[in-house]
């Protein structure tokens, strides 16, 4: 997390969000996917055996799990920042156990309705650079008077 | 293209159709696993001192955890006539209130909306669902749209 309040002022177009290093583990998946359920099965997300009968090469992170990560790339960026809106497309399949980056670069900034707001890209890239979500994001940030 | 398409044929009846999904009682565990198992790192997400202090009175949920109680699966079959390929598109999530501990949200789903698209691979046709989340005061504090297409496969 950084502590660093950023304000509607001091952001611009072009300004970078992270890049911020995850992996996500194999007891990380398991945890997420019994928030919403008391019991689950194995499944694609959580056993290689299921994986391999689905044609996939190994478990995967679930698409839900993926945005929810996604999302901290704003969540983590600053106190001063609420994520309103992600908007999220599947390129690859993410893996478990294996190094992810996160970016993001502010797009646009503009004042809607009185708040003010930003629009961000946001991806997720594996070890080769590879795209495995890119999205967008809507950020109201605060601004330093009023 | 939009769903007044005439040559895409589905059932028509359920857009804008509200489907009941049922409701989720949160509680306090869920939101901080929730946070833990995503690496959440900020502390309004799972840190009970740092909830306190914030405007908001306590922890609350992070941003996208609606997301995690939709399911899918639960969806009438709209009967789309096209295709014999089926895929995940996308997935977007607004947050419009903050969600809390105790907080009781009811789910309820409506296809919004089934479109054409051609590209170079031909015809595609999308259906996109929209999801939204009350809670217990009636208002809505998320909604989840997510997007499905479905095309011809290419012939080997």
């Amino acid at each position: 997390m950084n502590d660093t309040e950023l304000y509607y002022e001091d952001l611009d177009l072009g300004d970078e969000i992270g890049p911020v290093g995850r992996v996500v583990t194999d007891e990380q998946v398991i945890e997420f996917v019994t928030v919403s359920r008391d019991e689950v099965g194995p499944s694609r997300f959580t056993s290689a055996e299921v994986a391999k009968s689905e044609g996939l090469p190994n478990p995967i992170v679930p698409g839900a799990m993926n945005i929810a990560i996604m999302s901290q790339l704003i969540t983590g960026w600053s106190p001063t920042v609420t994520l309103r809106k992600l908007d999220c497309v599947f390129r690859g399949l993410v893996p478990h156990n294996k190094p992810l980056t996160l970016k993001g670069l502010v797009t646009d900034k503009d004042i809607v309705d009185g708040s003010p707001r930003l629009e961000c890209d946001v991806t997720m890239e594996n070890e080769e650079g590879t795209p495995l979500v890119i999205g967008k994001a809507t950020v109201i940030v605060r601004m330093r008077e009023g | 293209m939009t769903n007044e398409d005439p040559d895409l044929k589905f059932d028509r009846s359920l857009l804008g159709a509200e489907q009941d999904m049922g409701s989720v009682q949160v509680t306090r565990e869920m939101i901080v696993r929730f946070a833990r198992s995503t690496g959440e790192t900020n502390p309004i997400y799972f840190d009970d001192e740092a909830g306190k202090k914030s405007e908001h009175g306590s922890i609350i949920a992070p941003p996208t955890f609606c997301n995690s109680f939709v399911n899918g699966g639960t969806r009438p079959d709209i009967g789309l006539e096209f295709g014999d390929l089926s895929l995940f598109a996308g997935q977007s999530i607004e947050s419009l209130a903050p969600v809390k501990p105790n907080d009781s949200l009811h789910a309820s789903t409506k296809l919004k909306e089934v479109y054409a698209k051609t590209g170079r691979s031909g015809k595609m046709v999308f259906t996109v669902w929209q999801t939204s989340f009350k809670n217990q005061d009636g208002g809505t504090v998320a909604l989840v749209e997510e997007s499905f297409v479905s095309r011809k496969r290419t012939p080997r």
